[in-house]
């Protein structure tokens, strides 16, 4: 494997260690008063009256805030922890909030190869944590 | 069902493979007719990219005929003959209802780990990696093809298949390079690579009014190829100064739009070739952006350079001083598909814009490793190889 292709490799096992790190860490609430935000391209009230269940059924322990988006860009949808859920999760929750609110649907990936080999076998933990990772 | 897939580095072979299903309810299977190489693929093939798994369907550019669809499809219904953006969509996020659509938010499968790399996660690409979301690419007998009104274009009937086929994604992502590059009338245009995507750059400059269009590469039997399909100007950089070509050709000046369609494993001569083959030997470089160094370099003071080749990460001796001092504005993107392809049918249709020269070597899909050999060592004149299934 070349250079960059290293280096990629070494952002890859960054990412899952991180994932891993962030859900073995107490609930980001005790750990940071930052809200995680997502923009959906829809109206506020539209967002109001039909929160997805991926987000909805954190609303007991989430505070959940609804706001429009500068510019014309829709509406900026985001929640802070109160009790104990792991920001992996609320990630989660919210992208997948934003995809049913945008396109309908949350698009599924495709079945796994057969044979993925070792290194394939290692990708495949970083993403199957990849859709709560991340920098949101 | 049989399907080229990547097995490892520089090793592709053909495999039986489940045949995909709908998944969602905006899926649609596909029976593919062609698929051709990209140079984009050999990235993946190097193991520059990688997040590949042995066992992946590589393949992002091809067309083919409807075979089933979702209930949440209205566009589309079987037998329907279409062609499929490389580029996943959902079509109704803030970044597609702006044609943006190589930024679709809702496509990538994966975002963790392009928002570590990059910031923020593009769109997902069939066969591009688990990085671009991990979707089964087109080398294959059928493909599931996600959120299908927005990421298949209906063919009219003018335009036959093979023509169609390069809609998928190197006249696209040419004719981006021209229009977002902000090509003018009048303009002195320079295409650095005379692969599909250069020559698709160099001809959407003329349709866009450039009034001079040069295009650089090493390879003469592909610079004889744009000049006898387009009636381009062309410069071999293993033979000629490209400085004192461009130089000559703009009155002193430099072209007024660089359009870069190389990518990240760009081949040079002389001193800066050197620089980078030691500071790639010892593993101190990332990409090689020699054709971005080169334009930015001979864009004319106030011009535009367009990156369209692909890029991975970080690049090295990235030469801001001259990106500031000159005023240049430089600007790049995945294709942004869906913007352009109904338009671009319409103009392959009325024979304004022809493609299908560029499929120098068709084939069934069972020689799909000899495809890609011809097509990365550069053999038998190749272009671009194209499976036909």
């Amino acid at each position: 494997m070349n250079t960059a292709g290293k280096a990629l490799l070494v952002a890859g096992v960054a990412t899952a260690a991180a994932v891993v790190r962030r859900r073995r860490r107490a609930p980001a609430g005790r750990r940071s008063g930052q809200w995680l935000v997502v923009t959906v391209n829809r109206a506020p009230e539209d967002v109001q009256s039909s929160l997805p269940e991926d987000l909805a059924r954190w609303r007991d322990q989430v505070e959940l805030r609804i706001r429009p988006a500068t510019g014309d860009k829709g509406t900026e949808l985001g929640v802070k922890p109160v009790g104990d859920v792991a920001r992996h999760d609320l990630r989660l929750a919210l992208r997948r909030a934003k995809a049913v609110l945008e396109a309908g649907e949350v698009v599924q990936p495709d079945t796994a190869p057969t044979h993925p080999g070792p290194m394939g076998r290692a990708l495949q933990l970083v993403t199957n944590r990849a859709g709560g990772g991340g920098r949101l | 069902m049989k399907a080229l897939c990547w097995e490892g580095i520089n090793d592709v072979r053909v495999q039986d493979v489940p045949d995909p299903r709908l998944v969602n309810d905006q899926d649609m299977i596909l029976k593919v007719r062609l698929s051709t190489v990209c140079g984009s693929d050999l990235h993946l093939l190097t193991g520059h990219i990688p997040f590949m798994q042995a066992g992946d369907v590589i393949g992002h550019e091809f067309m083919g005929e409807v075979v089933e669809v979702g209930p949440g499809v209205t566009r589309h219904r079987p037998g329907d003959r279409v062609v499929v953006c490389s580029f996943i969509v959902c079509g109704r996020c803030w970044y597609c209802r702006n044609e943006l659509y190589s930024l679709c938010d809702n496509t990538n499968t994966n975002p963790a780990i392009t928002q570590h790399l990059w910031g923020s996660d593009p769109g997902g690409i069939f066969g591009y990696s688990h990085a671009m979301g991990g979707f089964r690419g087109s080398h294959a007998e059928y493909v599931r093809v996600p959120f299908a009104d927005h990421t298949a274009i209906p063919i009219p009937d003018a335009v036959d298949d093979m023509s169609a086929l390069f809609a998928s994604d190197s006249v696209p992502t040419g004719w981006m390079g021209a229009d977002l590059g902000g090509v003018q009338r009048g303009d002195v245009v320079a295409v650095w690579g005379c692969g599909a995507v250069g020559q698709m750059a160099a001809r959407a400059a003329q349709l866009l009014g450039a009034e001079r269009v040069l295009v650089i590469d090493r390879f003469d039997y592909r610079l004889r190829q744009a000049e006898s399909a387009f009636g381009v100007e062309t410069i071999n950089y293993a033979e000629t100064s490209v400085g004192d070509a461009l130089l000559e050709a703009t009155g002193g000046r430099g072209p007024d739009v660089c359009i870069e369609a190389v990518g990240c494993e760009a081949h040079s001569t002389g001193p800066q070739h050197v620089y980078d083959q030691v500071k790639s030997k010892l593993k101190l470089e990332m990409d090689r952006p020699i054709a971005v160094r080169e334009a930015i370099y001979h864009c004319r003071k106030g011009g535009s350079v367009f990156v369209l080749g692909v890029f991975t990460g970080l690049v090295d001796k990235f030469p801001l001083g001259a990106l500031m001092n000159k005023g240049l504005t430089v600007r790049g993107a995945q294709q942004h598909g869906q913007r352009y392809i109904p338009m671009l049918l319409d103009r392959i249709a009325s024979g304004e814009l022809v493609t299908n020269h560029l499929a120098t070597h068709v084939m069934p899909l069972s020689e799909g490793a000899r495809g890609y050999e011809l097509f990365k060592k550069k053999e038998d004149d190749c272009v671009r190889s194209v499976f036909r299934l």
